[in-house]
């Protein structure tokens, strides 16, 4: 008994071992594009860590989840903290399982501020201090707006910055495959009415334009939550769009339902959809785009947000196989700009500890966000980091929209509180692409909103 | 992960060690409090001698006892307080929940999926089970007929979920179908459906595959019954004429109806918490909202409410409980029988 002990301590102790000297995807101080001043500086000012451990709980699965824990692997590296990544399909519910039952990791990362905001106020969470915020008002583009994302009322009813905006999408995107569009002679349309003339071109030649994917297990519905997001900021005014976060503009008021039908115009075209209508509700969002990629094309276009290049097929190079260009606004709007939609996800910590806090200052050097920039799928809006680290141009230029923008509009489903924007939404949508008239999908989703009131 | 085996054990060995010395303790504090001699007076030591065996029982169940009311009754007076307060368990809100459930559109379809759900699967796995169990005592191949049929039983119902998900599995536009079911309709030249979104019948293929998981458990158990019938009774059948159609019905059934009705209130209580299918194959949407999902996902979904889902979970409740007493009731009275 005692050797069989022995024995696994010496396992055990091997394999922490090898967890420390984690392989970095890059190493330290060689290659100049990349901050290591910041790494070294953070190491530093973190040698006192050693042997401490803590959770992270995020919303990254797969590929991501690979992404992120190379990141992580400079926190351990640096600090010596013994950091475990959990993730779950379900991490709406998962969260409020973990806080309510009294053991939640000690950093939880996730993209709806929504449902943050609603843990805040159950004093689930802890806040950062007035510096952080005001260091995110600086430093990131549109710093007010991304610091307002971050501020909830919490157990006290007191305002306070909860949340680090880490890693942020890009929502207002239309994907395609440059080749496709040269060898049919299709150009890139710069208004919505030349995109939709684009589409009828395409059914015209015999093919499919769109790909839309709505499927994500328990959370089918969001795309079309994006559709809509972004056509009511091309067909009515940025308060408004608050407003209708706000549900100080109804859901089933005339403008939501005009965008809802707007997307419907997309979706429930059987001709525009790759696989008809009923593809489209049953379609998941990580299978959707492969259609651009076949031989011949399924569909030619395919809207979603910067993320999905990481479930483009492997080997697929942004740029050159693979191009976005910005989802139009209306020619008849001219009045409403170019107005851009985004995301992110935002890091807040659940039980407080010393790694915990370490591991947010981590976040906040330009080593944590260039690592994961030079790799795929990450954009963020800090100005302090060095954009050539961008893996191609198509991310930089993704990331200059986000950096420059003085002002931009965070997905409104992630703001709504999560019982509509995580839920009744989602179904909304599903029913409305099932055959439900917008009209009766918007009505459904206001019935719900008024009965959390 | 050594930490936490040792102390598991240690926890164990600590846990065992208590109840031995609660028994052994409390034994000998019994005897002391009633000593058995009482200076010779024989009726004293009579009368102690009997309320010891009196106390004694209630001295072994008492912990069992504490404990049933510590992870039974102390939740359900909890879940009964918790629906009369508002979304955090803070505010009274009266009977606010309530009157929620009652006009809210989902929860009112959740109580009609659930209804459907109860009168489909228990009768139908009852009838599969016990159909197969007449039919495979006959054949030569009847062991392995029934392996084969009660191996559903051993898997999780989201490893089955993750299996039907590609028999309903549909692909768009011309691609090949992958799902067998569209696979078998395209075949016979039919067009291939989106399963799980046709509302109203798509409640029926979730049902398919829980009646596929339980009907090996209804099977082995209404087996088991029909071998205990005896002979004498059937070949006395067979010699006054009765053919394979009355056998079954006058003979077998009435002397398994008690299994029967086991077996059928067994998977009623199952069916009423319907979860982990529904979850993982559409999550309540498409109009198959259960209860069961509803009231997780008004307890863990953007936030949760306490409130609400305490509420369900009330339902939930109240509708097993008749036919959990039922049950009780009639295994009593079996047992006194005997």
């Amino acid at each position: 008994m005692k050797k069989l002990l022995l024995m696994t301590v010496a396992v055990a102790a091997l394999a922490a071992g090898s967890a420390l000297a984690a392989d970095l995807k890059f190493q330290p101080g060689q290659d100049s594009k990349f901050n290591w001043k910041s790494y070294d500086d953070f190491k530093a000012a973190h040698a006192d860590l050693k042997g401490e451990t803590m959770t992270i709980f995020g919303p990254w699965r797969g590929e991501d989840e690979a992404l992120f824990t190379s990141v992580l692997n400079y926190f351990t590296e640096a600090t010596g903290v013994n950091a475990k990544y959990s993730s779950s399909e379900n991490y709406e519910q998962q969260i409020v399982i973990d806080t309510q039952a009294g053991s939640p990791p000690n950093v939880a990362i996730l993209p709806q501020p929504g449902l943050l905001a609603n843990l805040a106020s159950k004093g689930y969470l802890t806040p950062l201090g007035d510096d952080l915020a005001n260091w995110v008002k600086t430093n990131y583009g549109a710093g007010d707006s991304w610091v307002g994302y971050g501020t909830y009322k919490g157990k006290d009813g007191k305002d306070a910055f909860y949340a680090f905006p880490y890693k942020a999408d890009l929502k207002s995107l239309v994907w395609y495959v440059p080749e496709n569009f040269e060898e049919a002679g299709y150009k890139v349309p710069t208004t919505m009415e030349d995109l939709i003339k684009l589409s009828d071109q395409i059914v015209k030649d015999g093919g499919t334009p769109w790909c839309i994917g709505l499927g994500s297990g328990g959370a089918t519905g969001w795309p079309a939550t994006d559709w809509v997001e972004d056509l009511m900021l091309r067909t009515v005014s940025p308060k408004d769009y608050d407003g209708w976060v706000d549900n100080s503009l109804k859901f089933n008021d005339p403008k939501v339902v005009n965008a809802i039908d707007e997307f419907g115009k997309f979706a429930k075209n059987a001709k525009y959809v790759n696989g008809g209508v009923a593809a489209v509700a049953s379609t998941d969002f990580r299978d959707s785009p492969k259609g651009l990629f076949t031989v011949p094309p399924k569909c030619y276009l395919h809207k979603q947000a910067s993320f999905i290049p990481s479930f483009f097929p492997e080997g697929t190079k942004l740029g050159q196989d693979a191009d976005f260009f910005y989802f139009p606004p209306y020619a008849s709007h001219p009045e409403l700009g170019k107005p851009v939609l985004g995301a992110g996800t935002l890091a807040t910590i659940t039980k407080d500890s010393k790694a915990a806090r370490a591991f947010i200052e981590f976040l906040q050097t330009p080593i944590a966000q260039e690592v994961w920039m030079a790799q795929s799928g990450f954009l963020t809006p800090y100005k302090g980091v060095n954009t050539a680290a961008y893996a191609n141009d198509t991310l930089r230029k993704e990331g200059e929209i986000l950096t420059t923008a003085t002002t931009f509009r965070f997905d409104g489903s992630d703001l709504m509180p999560g019982k509509i924007g995580a839920g009744a939404f989602w179904t909304g949508m599903v029913d409305f692409v099932g055959g439900k008239s917008a009209q009766d999908s918007a009505d459904a989703i206001q019935k719900a909103w008024d009965s959390i009131k | 992960m050594i930490s936490q085996i040792l102390t598991a054990i240690g926890a164990m060995i600590f846990g065992v060690a208590v109840c031995a010395a609660y028994f052994l303790f409390s034994n000998k504090l019994l005897d002391l409090i009633f000593p058995a001699k009482e200076g010779g007076d024989v009726h004293r030591a009579a009368v102690n001698l009997r309320r010891r065996s009196l106390i004694r029982p209630w001295l072994f169940l008492g912990p069992a006892l504490f404990l049933l009311a510590v992870y039974l009754m102390y939740p359900v007076v909890a879940t009964l307080i918790l629906s009369f307060y508002g979304p955090d368990g803070n505010q009274f809100v009266g009977g606010a929940n309530y009157v929620w459930a009652f006009n809210d559109t989902e929860f009112r379809q959740s109580i009609f999926n659930n209804i459907l759900w109860l009168a489909v699967v228990p009768a139908a796995c009852t009838f599969f089970g016990l159909v197969i169990a007449v039919m495979t005592d006959r054949i030569w191949w009847g062991n392995i007929a029934k392996a084969v049929i009660f191996m559903p039983m051993a898997i999780s119902f989201v490893g089955a979920s993750v299996i039907w998900k590609f028999i309903y599995e549909y692909r768009g536009g011309n691609d090949t179908q992958i799902g067998l079911l569209n696979a078998v309709v395209q075949l016979f030249g039919g067009t291939p459906e989106v399963w799980i979104t046709i509302p109203f019948w798509n409640n029926f293929f979730l049902m398919v595959m829980l009646i596929w998981i339980q009907t090996g458990f209804a099977m082995v158990i209404l087996s088991a019954a029909l071998r205990g019938i005896p002979e004498e009774t059937i070949e006395a059948a067979v010699i006054d004429g009765a053919n394979g159609w009355q056998i079954f019905w006058k003979i077998m059934v009435p002397q398994v109806w008690g299994t029967i009705a086991t077996v059928w209130t067994t998977i009623t209580i199952l069916v009423l918490k319907v979860f982990d299918i529904v979850l993982t194959m559409t999550n309540g949407q498409w109009n198959t909202m259960v209860l069961a999902n509803l009231m997780f996902n008004w307890l863990f979904r953007g936030g949760g409410d306490s409130g609400r889902s305490a509420v369900i979970a009330l339902v939930i409740m109240v509708a097993v409980t008749p036919i959990m007493i039922w049950n009780i009731r009639r295994a009593n009275a079996e047992m006194k029988g005997r």
